[in-house]
């Protein structure tokens, strides 16, 4: 469905993605996570079509993204700057995404106003936050379109919102199956509708792999300091600490599959997908405590 | 049943042993039609290819079969499979975890095996209440 080869998107001398490679499958939900200003938005937007690449290749639905009135016509992209006429009430505005979208499921959007308590005699511009992006959600289950794009959709809804949202659009999903990317800070809250995650890293695809394999990848070792070293020295360290003199904590990447019970003097915990994202994407050894401690020094 | 997410059980394999428990609890009979990846996804909401891959878990260990076109079912010998596998996995890694626990204790082995006379001695006292 995309596919991508050392795809690049320059501001002006600021390179917001650089030479990143991916393919996306069809019919598939994929998270796409990373730290702020990684380049999600600016991936979601090429692929939606809405910016135009600097340099490599990018190809969704077999065309190019920036000129094509098939990708145009087949791919939703919900954001929270989605623009939407104020003139228009909500039900006016549903009736007129129908004539954009030819698949539009007209009663399902009636029914999630309904149970979303959303009039259709109001407007967006009334609407609070966490309503504006409900609403916005049901445009996107609505339209059915082969491919959707939620760029943090779940932005200002309250839990409940959020656990309904979710379901609908994993139900939707499994009713008329599509091409889903979906954007959130809140990996531990998507995970489990994810087929695959894509990790954006430094303006580049960091990791791309389904959720369990990324809890698989890293691990937390614990022990006698010259056992977690040996161990940490096969793999790649995230992060080390010795909790009392001569015991030591690690969290380790690791590179192949580990046979647990050949390291019996350690003891391993498995961290969450979330935990795992943010060991592999923290390139500030120490964290936010270090900074802490430099600026006193000075 | 509710999912514990931050379990080191990844999701489908969790997804296998509950479908393992309801083979089990007599849920399914051999020859029934078990539910479908889709359905498991809906049930649990998780992604229908973590439920597939669940699925797999039990079609690699004989206790699911394919008929073409019409989904998976249950063999058989599905139940046997099953006590056979939770047997010699489950149950081997929990005596291991009472043997070496007695001997940290000090505990000594025939203590140990008057123990578990009595635990099995309570159950069965409760069962013919």
């Amino acid at each position: 469905m995309i596919e991508c080869k050392k795809l690049s998107k320059r501001y002006r001398s600021h390179f917001a993605l650089s030479n990143l490679d991916c393919t996306i499958r069809e019919n598939t939900i994929t998270g796409v996570i990373g730290r702020n200003g990684a380049g999600k938005t600016t991936f979601m937007k090429l692929v939606a079509g809405y910016l135009k690449k600097t340099n490599g290749e990018l190809r969704v639905m077999e065309e190019n993204p920036f000129t094509s009135l098939k990708v145009s016509a087949n791919t939703i992209f919900i954001d929270d700057q989605m623009s939407l006429p104020t003139s228009l009430n909500l039900g006016e505005l549903l009736d007129s995404f129908a004539m954009f979208y030819p698949k539009w499921n007209g009663s399902l959007a009636n029914e999630l106003m309904v149970y979303f308590q959303l009039p259709q005699k109001s407007y967006v511009q009334n609407l609070s936050k966490g309503m504006r992006s409900t609403f916005q959600a049901i445009i996107g289950f609505a339209a059915r379109c082969p491919l959707t794009i939620y760029d943090e959709p779940t932005t200002g809804m309250d839990s409940a919102v959020r656990k309904d949202f979710y379901r609908a659009l994993l139900k939707d999903y499994l009713a008329f199956p599509r091409t889903i990317l979906l954007s959130s800070h809140h990996l531990e809250e998507i995970e489990n509708l994810l087929e695959e995650v894509l990790i954006i890293h430094n303006q580049q695809a960091f990791l791309h792999m389904s959720v369990s394999e990324l809890k698989e990848s890293v691990v937390a070792v614990k022990g006698d300091k010259l056992a977690v070293d040996h161990f940490v020295a096969m793999h790649g360290k995230l992060a080390y600490h010795e909790m009392v003199p001569g015991t030591v904590m690690a969290i380790v990447k690791v590179h192949n599959h580990v046979r647990r019970d050949d390291f019996p003097e350690l003891t391993f915990t498995n961290l969450t997908a979330n935990e795992a994202f943010i060991y592999l994407t923290d390139s500030q050894e120490g964290g936010i405590d270090r900074v802490f401690e430099r600026s006193q020094l000075v | 049943m509710k999912f514990h997410e931050d379990s080191d059980v990844p999701i489908y394999v969790q997804v296998a042993e509950w479908l393992e428990n309801e083979i089990l609890r007599g849920q399914f009979e051999p020859d029934d039609k078990m539910y479908s990846q889709y359905q498991l996804a809906d049930l649990f909401t998780i992604n229908p290819a973590t439920a597939g891959k669940g699925l797999s878990i039990l079609f690699d260990h004989d206790i699911l079969y394919k008929k073409r076109g019409l989904g998976m079912f249950v063999t058989s010998y599905a139940r046997d499979v099953i006590l056979q596998k939770r047997k010699s996995e489950k149950l081997t890694a929990l005596v291991n975890e009472i043997v070496d626990e007695a001997e940290r204790l000090e505990v000594p082995f025939d203590e140990l095996i008057d123990m578990l006379k009595r635990a099995k001695m309570k159950n069965t006292g409760e069962r013919q209440k």
